[in-house]
């Protein structure tokens, strides 16, 4: 009884449902993190209504999408954030959302411990405040640091402690395990990619290709536990393949549903290059996820181009396409950050200013980066310009 | 030949979503946060005809697969109780 | 009796049973939920 097709080849197709998404619910931040892939600060005007966030929970639950990242911006300062998160494990559809952690007071924390169907993700970006909040802002690690101890006396256990690879924190990968250890929580590393703010921070920011093998390497031999959301996949070219589907999950098993209702590939690929359509549109979600044109491009077989005649090419594909176009490569050629240096290569060929820019840019206005967090009383709702900037004592 | 996967009388977790696929099916399961392939639409069958049955056996029976064939179904059926898909049923 | 020069073809699986065989054709796979790539 031997399987034709190879389960990875299924997903490369596409399924009639996501697995699971991304969904950010709005572009107001109370942090400015020089390299957000969202460029999120404010909140858009046009950003859906309680119902129409509630309609798209109703397709989600019919279409069984297991469960949703909630993220934005930060999610937790949006007034319906706690009405939404119920309503949605009322109706099957399980939710993690990513947070710096500013809401997650011993109450919150309380509350989410008893909860099964809801999962949380604590974004930190260094091991100490030093590196942290040199990318996320004064008082960030602060904050963080204080969820955490919060969720941890609450007894969630669990929840999961997202990083950026950076190249000033691949020296801290054991220090992060330490972090998650002491909380009980799980650490998941993910990769720096050029989009949103990320494209005008990634020269400096990204690993370089020794920190990449170094990474590689520590993930091999620590990584047991250790959750990467897939986003090494172009690693694979070292040779053994990280866990993981290792295959591009964009408008195949996943995408992102934007605070507006747009439907991007992927919370990566915020461009118009890759938006597939909107929720409000007749047909709502399931009619895009189903019917869109770059769907349905993205689910046939993929040009491997200047790649297919490398040997790595089965197992690293090509690499990531939000990589590639947001750093000016052809998306049929290598990724930015090849294993094999042909990335780095071609990179050289990019005429300097010819990357695409984001489509959108919900950045706050700043005068000096990082931005000083202040504590403020708690601002007129209608006002968007200075989203909630409490820190959780 | 006796076996204590299909011998026994089996159930889906209740926390357990099934979603079949057109090659088989993904099952989550909410409390483990647990994803797992199906790569066969009869092995989707007798899951899905476990909790009436009163054996496994009986649901591979009813499933259209043979003693000569289970095998496999047995392997994945045990599998499956590793990860708490399923749960034994008491009578 | 061991054959010295060239490396011998390997010899053709036995059916289902063999344990070897067990994973691959196991028809149950666990993909974690955080394996797919494009969420953060």
């Amino acid at each position: 009884m031997s399987v034709a097709i190879p389960l990875v080849e299924h997903f490369a197709r596409g399924l009639d449902a996501p697995i699971c998404l991304t969904w950010e619910l709005t572009y107001a931040c109370n942090l400015a993190c020089r390299h957000c892939l969202s460029s999120s600060g404010r909140r858009d005007p046009a950003e859906l209504s309680t119902a129409e966030a509630k309609a798209v929970i109703d397709e989600l639950e019919r279409m069984q999408v297991f469960y949703v990242n909630i993220g934005g911006g930060e999610p937790t300062i949006r007034p319906d954030f706690w009405e939404l998160v119920d309503y949605a494990t009322a109706h099957h559809v399980g939710v993690k959302f990513s947070t710096n952690g500013v809401r997650i007071t011993p109450e919150v924390a309380g509350r989410l411990a008893a909860s099964d169907y809801v999962d949380v993700q604590i974004s930190l970006d260094g091991a100490t405040a030093e590196v942290n909040d040199a990318v996320r802002g004064e008082g960030s690690f602060a904050t963080a640091t204080t969820a955490m101890e919060h969720l941890a006396a609450a007894g969630f256990g669990g929840f999961k402690v997202s990083v950026v690879c950076t190249r000033h924190n691949i020296a801290q990968l054991d220090a992060f395990k330490a972090i998650a250890d002491r909380y009980g929580a799980q650490l998941r590393l993910t990769r720096l990619r050029p989009s949103g703010r990320g494209a005008d921070v990634w020269d400096e920011l990204h690993p370089t290709a020794a920190q990449q093998r170094e990474l590689y390497d520590w993930l091999l031999a620590h990584g047991e536990g250790v959750l990467t959301g897939d986003s090494f996949f172009h690693l694979a070219g070292y040779g053994e393949a990280l866990p993981g589907l290792n295959l591009c999950g964009a408008g195949r098993v996943v995408c992102l549903i934007d605070p507006v209702g747009d439907v991007y590939a992927c919370p990566f690929a915020i461009h118009d290059a890759f938006r597939a359509g909107n929720v409000r549109h007749p047909g709502g979600f399931a009619a895009v996820w189903r019917e869109s044109e770059l769907f349905r491009t993205l689910r046939g077989p993929q040009a491997g181009g200047a790649c297919a005649a490398c040997s790595a090419y089965d197992s690293c594909r090509g690499g990531c396409m939000a990589a590639k176009f947001f750093t000016g490569l052809p998306l049929d050629g290598p990724d930015p950050e090849c294993v094999k240096g042909f990335g780095e290569l071609r990179l050289a060929s990019v005429e300097p200013g010819s990357a695409p820019k984001p489509s959108l840019d919900h950045s706050r206005p700043a005068t000096a980066v990082p931005v000083t967090l202040q504590r403020r009383r708690p601002p007129d709702r209608a006002c968007d310009e200075n989203p909630l900037t409490l820190t959780v004592r | 030949m006796p076996s204590p996967v299909l011998d026994r009388a089996w159930a889906l977790a209740p926390q357990v979503s099934v979603r079949p696929e057109p090659f088989g099916a993904l099952l989550y399961h909410f409390g483990t946060r647990r994803l797992s392939f199906l790569k066969d639409r009869r092995l989707l069958a007798v899951v899905q005809g476990l909790a009436d049955a009163p054996t496994a056996r009986a649901a591979c029976t009813g499933a259209g697969i043979g003693p000569a064939e289970i095998g496999p179904y047995e392997r994945a059926l045990a599998r499956l109780t590793d990860t708490a898909m399923l749960e034994e049923r008491r009578p | 009796m061991e054959k010295t020069a060239a490396p011998t073809a390997p010899e053709t699986a036995p059916p289902a049973d063999d344990e070897e065989l067990v994973e691959e054709d196991l028809l149950v796979e666990d993909v974690s939920i955080d394996g797919m790539c494009g969420v953060y």
